[in-house]
């Protein structure tokens, strides 16, 4: 479900990949009208070409692309060359009757265009435009290459994540890209507030490095107050313990303990029936506790083996412990709290793919606002009648004219569609596969489940 | 001091340690007024969290509570008292946004019931921020940053590279707590928009743990479309490589990029490898990961790593270095940016600090200091009409 929030607002997405999309995803649950373009010679290739269903990737694999389809729901899909002088005329029309404009192409892609701010503010005066980056669209590193692992690098995230003793390790699950796109979202809907009061629009650079940053904020307080630079500690805490990642009974089933204090020490003993270990002298206050924590974490892990991950967590909970289970991506999916919460919303994609569970990007709920349906993520091209003739108000023949000039329309430039290796997930532990998968979502999230 | 974007807007901000007040902070650096309503004597538990200037654990030197309180005020009140709550309902009253992360149910213990709350202010936006959401099996369920990310998913499939694979680790920092954050200002924004037109509150239900799994993106689709989830490690199903490896002065990065790899072999000054299959074929790089390292790790181990970094990204080559929280002040493209802030705070003296997360051209991000424990009591109970005697009174009766 959307929220109609930000209803009547329009924002073109040029954006690809990761960031740009995510940002967009992120109004589009609030209830804006998103309209993602994309032209057959520049479609979003990464995201559309990428983990299909059923490790088939079809007669149009950029159709079925898992990714496109997570970060995309809620979108229009227009194709438009923006390559030709043509395809931008169009968009500038297109730009005249929005409200904003997201993009996360290099810094110098968008001037090249002639589509800088300030042309751009030449006919929208009030424009909200949003460059989203990897360093930022000034500054003498702009130009570089950057992806997430660069962002999460060069931010001082990296360094802080992992074991000690271990490299800086990578989040996996392109957390720079997240916290960029939802930076990019939450600077918009700031000069949109703004511009609801004032009529003014404006430009907003977000470089990815930054914004990540500000998410280590209170560590890099410790390197600007008193010089000391914090480095990887895994999953310890700075002055208490037990505090860490366990074993459970079961292959590769964690839970995470967190005793932060006295109180919760002598809850854990008494939850755990109060071996003689827990009365050692060693581990009598946080102190000592935490001087000791290796040992100590050897003591937890036998009581943790003998348990599931969710049953250690409802032992430890019920005395007040914070814990919790360490759930793998099958987990996520069928949790109680996720599902009886409506964290996902399982949306129709079609024929050959059918119904998955898509999660809310936007995870609040909100009283009082009238809720909709989200649409699929769009098809190529998908929306040009809606967006050219009914928006823009373009003819039938007009928009074939531009069909046939390779301006709209066309089927995207496409590297012939590659199922994922599951020889690397298996053989390599490039991950985990798990082949019950479909029969797993049925079971909490409906019998059509991949039926379609 | 130039244009805000809240300027005139008012926040009642009740929550405390890090998720909420980075929300509130944002609303702050943007211009709005917060008030930070603080527990009287004790205050916001982030006060008592390091690190502190000097390493002396003084509730006004924390740097924790700095970062995330820049720009608020600060009034001290006890809500757990009747009269507490009826002093808060004239703040309400005033108020645009309540912000809270006191747990399902508390605001209802306490006589501030949902219905109340609209009752005074009909126009509120009340944003409700708490480890599990206002309900659910687990919303009484104790939790901190290490278990939200745990149960939010993140942490399963982030495993160190070495073999037998390692247990989970949880991302570095407090990142379960950053994430609500920032999901909370946008959802509290998007209130606030949608108030503008259409003159309701709402009442806002934000939930750490979905936050935490709202970041996952594209494991959503690998599982439910696949079955499968990506390991954080060397042998990547997406392309290779994309992780950190030792150089002579610390870690980079050498992803090349779409169609970069041929280009590594000019950087190592060996072009006659350009041709290899291990450069020019991303499928044989992920075939035979080994191979690729014991070619090119032998080489990066002797490059400092910004030397090494930008003779490749002359060449287009998308390598970086990874930095340390201490070399980020002295990154020439951050103090171009000008991104570290200072503030002058009557206590911690000049404070430098990490700025603003998004450059907006017209109302800019504004630094400032973070506040001491009620010093705003006299200026905003002086606006609701409260003599200096009657704070005395107050004081002594423990209320403020």
């Amino acid at each position: 479900m959307g929220y109609k929030l930000l209803d009547g607002i329009r924002i073109i997405d040029l954006a690809m990949v990761f960031a740009g999309p995510m940002s967009s995803k992120l109004l589009a649950l609030l209830g804006a009208e998103i309209i993602k373009i994309e032209s057959a010679v520049r479609s979003d290739v990464f995201t559309r070409a990428n983990v299909y269903p059923e490790n088939d990737p079809g007669e149009e694999p950029w159709n079925r692309g898992s990714f496109f389809h997570t970060i995309n729901t809620g979108k229009y899909g227009v194709s438009l060359n923006l390559g030709s002088e043509k395809g931008r005329e169009v968009l500038k029309n297109l730009i005249k009757i929005s409200d904003a404009v997201v993009e996360n192409f290099s810094p110098r892609v968008m001037d090249n265009w002639g589509m800088g701010y300030d042309e751009l503010k030449k006919i929208k005066p009030d424009l909200i435009m949003v460059s989203m980056s990897g360093l930022g669209h000034y500054g003498p590193l702009k130009d570089f290459y950057m992806y997430v692992p660069g962002m999460e690098g060069m931010s001082g995230l990296a360094s802080l994540t992992g074991y000690p003793d271990e490299p800086p390790l990578l989040s996996g699950h392109a957390y720079g890209d997240w916290v960029l796109g939802t930076t990019g979202a939450a600077a918009l809907l700031t000069a949109l507030y703004y511009r609801q009061r004032t009529g003014e629009g404006q430009y907003i650079d977000v470089a990815g490095r930054e914004a990540v940053a500000c998410h280590i904020g209170e560590v890099i307080m410790d390197s600007t107050l008193n010089g000391r630079v914090r480095t990887r500690v895994g999953n310890q805490h700075s002055s208490a313990a037990p505090h860490g990642c366990y074993r459970c009974k079961g292959n590769d089933q964690w839970v995470n303990i967190a005793v932060e204090n006295d109180e919760q020490w002598r809850g854990f003993c008494q939850a755990i029936g109060g071996p003689t270990w827990t009365k050692d002298e060693r581990f009598r206050d946080v102190l000592n506790r935490w001087k000791n924590r290796e040992e100590l974490d050897k003591f937890v892990e036998t009581w943790t083996a003998q348990h599931d991950h969710y049953e250690a967590m409802k032992i430890l909970q019920k005395a007040g412990v914070p814990s919790g289970a360490v759930l793998s991506m099958k987990e996520v999916h069928l949790d109680p709290q996720f599902v009886e919460r409506g964290f996902f919303e399982i949306i129709d994609h079609g024929k050959g793919i059918g119904k998955r569970p898509i999660p809310k990007s936007m995870p609040a709920k909100f009283s009082g606002a009238e809720e909709f349906s989200l649409r699929r993520a769009p098809r190529f091209g998908q929306d040009n009648e809606y967006v050219f003739c009914d928006l823009l108000g373009m003819s039938r023949d007009e928009l074939k004219a531009l069909e046939k000039e390779n301006i709209i329309g066309g089927i995207p430039k496409f590297p012939p569609g590659r199922p994922t290796r599951m020889d690397l997930v298996e053989k390599r532990g490039a991950g985990w596969r798990d082949p019950d998968y479909l029969s797993e979502l049925r079971k909490k999230h409906g019998d059509d489940i991949g039926k379609g | 001091m130039g244009k805000k974007a809240f300027s005139g807007l008012r926040v009642l901000d009740c929550t405390q340690g890090v998720g909420g007040p980075y929300c509130t902070k944002l609303l702050a650096d943007f211009g709005a007024e917060v008030i930070k309503v603080e527990k009287p004597g004790e205050g916001d538990v982030a006060r008592r969290m390091g690190p502190f200037l000097g390493n002396d654990p003084d509730p006004e030197k924390s740097g924790t509570f700095f970062y995330l309180n820049t720009n608020k005020k600060s009034i001290t009140l006890n809500l757990r008292s009747e009269t507490g709550v009826d002093i808060f309902k004239k703040l309400v009253r005033e108020a645009d946004v309540l912000a809270e992360d006191f747990g399902p149910g508390i605001l209802s213990e306490i006589g501030l019931s949902i219905e109340v709350l609209k009752e005074v202010n009909p126009g509120l936006i009340l944003t409700s921020i708490s480890d599990f959401g206002q309900t659910g099996p687990y919303r009484h369920y104790k939790a901190t940053n290490l278990t939200l990310s745990g149960l939010g998913g993140t942490m399963y499939t982030s495993r160190p590279t070495n073999e037998p694979m390692d247990r989970p680790v949880v991302e570095g920092g407090l990142q379960a707590e950053y994430i609500t954050g920032l999901l909370s200002f946008i959802a509290t924004v998007a209130a606030l928009i949608s108030r503008t037109r259409s003159n309701k509150g709402t009442q806002i239900d934000i939930s750490k743990m979905e936050s935490v799994a709202s970041t996952l993106t594209m494991h959503f689709g690998e599982y439910s479309y696949l079955g499968v989830s990506k390991r954080t490690n060397l042998v990547a199903i997406h392309g290779y490589p994309n992780d950190y490896y030792p150089c002579k002065d610390g870690w980079m990065n050498i992803t090349p990029g779409i169609g970069g790899a041929p280009n590594i072999p000019l950087l190592m000054e060996i072009p006659e490898l350009q041709d290899d299959p291990l450069f020019a074929k991303p499928g044989a790089r992920m075939a035979e990961p080994e191979k690729f390292d014991a070619l090119v790790l032998p080489w990066l181990k002797e490059q400092e790593k910004w030397k090494a970094a930008k003779a490749a990204q002359e060449i287009t080559l998308g390598f970086t270095p990874v930095l340390t929280p201490g070399e980020l002040p002295e990154d020439e493209q951050l103090k171009a940016r000008e991104f570290f802030a200072k503030a002058n705070h009557p206590v911690m003296g000049e404070v430098t600090y990490a700025g603003a997360p998004a450059k907006l051209s017209e109302t800019r991000w504004q630094p400032g200091k973070a506040p001491l424990l009620g010093e705003h009591n006299e200026e905003i109970y002086g606006g609701l009409g409260y003599s200096k005697e009657d704070l005395v009174r107050l004081r002594e009766q423990g209320l403020i």
